[in-house]
């Protein structure tokens, strides 16, 4: 669903570039860790499957497609197979919960009679049902998230990104918040989520992927936040799934 | 997007953003004003233009004392010039007539000539007016010819007024146009800063350009539509007021007709919403990553 192959990014401004040479591999459906420090390039990498930039060098590629050659009026089309979720949830102030979410569905053009059955149903799965009229000041910061994650998920993206989204969560609701994730890996979505959640990541025991410095120190296949002994730094270990069965 | 959403974007973005919306429709109507009244004087030009073309005669002034048969003679070679259909002879007391017709409205100036004071003359009626120049040419200082004038160069100062307003009028219109487009380009700056928040959540669920850049194309189009309105508005009401309220009184030339108005109104519609769309596209080009 995810390939890199070799990618390199670098920044204009940058002394050391923050991707070097990452190359990685994530199957369909699978649910996936990136863990790193600040400034290790997750944010890096998940702004570059969105073709929010473009890889300095290497090949990037999401749902058989190499992001780099898609056409800049097709980059909407990879964008609605590619759901996104973030720490600061990202959502509309003056629209409701409902109008929230019915804004993604909106946007796209989906018809208005699409956008009435799925918001609810969206709503349902993600645990809002009821709270459809509410605006998002009025809702607590795991309620919000939910929010934006149905928002993400209404249109049902191939690939989800999570960046941090429990980053500004209590460990409770954190854990709330991953277990609708799950939910949405469950329903067949790839997750790709990147985090300092400890607990989290040891807790879950999925795969974890962690870049340093910009470099892909770590893949393992059920892994914890920090190198379990099973990790050799400077030697990735196989990815969970093989090349032929991850594309398309 | 489906009309009702995109309506719903671009009713909110009005509202937020009315100060500078009525800014530009201010701006946008005076340009267009401007605009609508060169045409219109454009228009009133082509309108003398017609009826002098119609009506226009060169008009040779014989000398007093001109013995009967030299004007005969004179009238003989008029009448066989080529550029010449028609010719016809005025004595002194028909020219004071014409002369009091065609300045009933101003006494003071009648009172002060008399009926022997203006020449006996020919008028005549040219093929084409515009070779009036070559008959001035070929007859003045002829045997009993006093001069020979041109009724169009006399109306000279009416076509340097009108070109000179026209003129006028567009480069006004031109320099409120520059002044739009600024105040269009901020529009969307602030527009697009107010609604950073939406543009960024609409790329990152795969909105196309297009989409995204909709309410705000439309939200300038209004604009030029509102003021191409009132542009109109301004048109038509000068029209009823000015042009036939007091001009029409005023002077003895026909003026422009409500088919000019037309005219004129719907090329400021036009110009107004395509104009203020084209800018917004362009200020969006720069403030907007999409």
């Amino acid at each position: 669903m995810i390939r890199l192959a070799s990618v390199t990014k670098r920044y204009a401004t940058g002394s050391r570039p923050a991707l070097s040479d990452v190359t990685l591999e994530i199957g369909v459906g699978e649910f996936v860790f990136l863990v790193g420090p600040s400034g290790s390039g997750k944010s890096t990498l998940l702004r570059l499957l969105l073709r929010e930039e473009r890889a300095t060098a290497g090949l990037v590629e999401v749902a058989g497609r190499d992001v780099a050659r898609i056409p800049d009026r097709r980059v909407p089309q990879l964008r609605r197979t590619v759901g996104c979720v973030f720490q600061d949830f990202r959502l509309l102030p003056d629209r409701t919960v409902a109008g929230n979410v019915a804004f993604a569905l909106d946007v796209v053009g989906r018809p208005r009679h699409v956008v009435r059955t799925v918001v609810p149903e969206v709503l349902e799965l993600v645990g809002l049902a009821g709270k459809e009229k509410r605006f998002p000041d009025e809702l607590s910061g795991g309620e919000q998230q939910r929010v934006a994650i149905a928002r993400a998920f209404v249109g049902r993206p191939r690939v989800l990104l999570a960046d941090e989204p429990t980053g500004n969560l209590d460990p409770a609701t954190g854990s709330e918040i991953m277990e609708l994730l799950e939910d949405v890996n469950q329903a067949g979505t790839t997750v790709l989520m990147a985090t300092h959640n400890a607990g989290l990541v040891d807790a879950m025991r999925r795969r974890v992927l962690e870049l340093d410095a910009g470099t892909l120190v770590r893949d393992e296949r059920r892994g914890g936040y920090d190198a379990g002994p099973v990790t050799i730094p400077d030697q990735r270990t196989e990815p969970v799934r093989p090349a032929g069965g991850a594309a398309g | 997007m489906r009309p009702g959403p995109l309506l719903a974007a671009l009713a909110t973005s009005l509202r937020r953003n009315l100060a500078m919306t009525c800014a530009v429709v201010v701006t946008v109507t005076i340009c267009l004003a401007l605009l609508g009244a060169g045409l219109l004087l454009r228009a009133q030009a082509r309108t003398v233009d017609r009826f002098l073309l119609d009506q226009i005669e060169v008009v040779v002034d014989l000398r007093d004392g001109l013995t009967d048969a030299n004007r005969s003679a004179l009238r003989a070679e008029l009448a066989a010039d080529p550029l010449v259909t028609k010719v016809t002879y005025e004595t002194k007391k028909d020219v004071y007539e014409r002369f009091r017709r065609d300045f009933r409205s101003s006494p003071d100036v009648v009172a002060g000539i008399g009926p022997d004071d203006l020449p006996a003359s020919f008028r005549l009626t040219l093929v084409d007016p515009r070779d009036a120049e070559e008959i001035v040419y070929a007859y003045t200082g002829r045997d009993g010819v006093e001069a020979v004038r041109d009724q169009r160069a006399l109306l000279g100062p009416l076509y340097r007024f009108l070109d000179a307003f026209t003129l006028g009028a567009f480069a006004l219109a031109a320099a409120q146009a520059v002044a739009s487009f600024t105040l269009i380009y901020t529009m969307i700056r602030i527009s697009a800063h107010a609604r950073r928040k939406e543009t960024a959540i609409m790329r990152l669920v795969g909105a196309t350009n297009a989409t995204i850049r909709a309410p705000f194309v439309l939200e300038s189009a209004l604009a030029g539509l509102l003021g191409g309105l009132l542009a109109a508005a301004v048109l038509v009401l000068a029209k009823i007021y000015l042009v036939d309220g007091r001009f029409a009184h005023q002077t003895m030339f026909p003026l422009f007709g409500w088919d000019a108005v037309w005219t004129a109104v719907a090329v400021v519609l036009a110009v107004g919403v395509a104009a203020a769309a084209g800018m917004a596209s362009v200020a969006l080009r720069r403030h907007l990553r999409v």
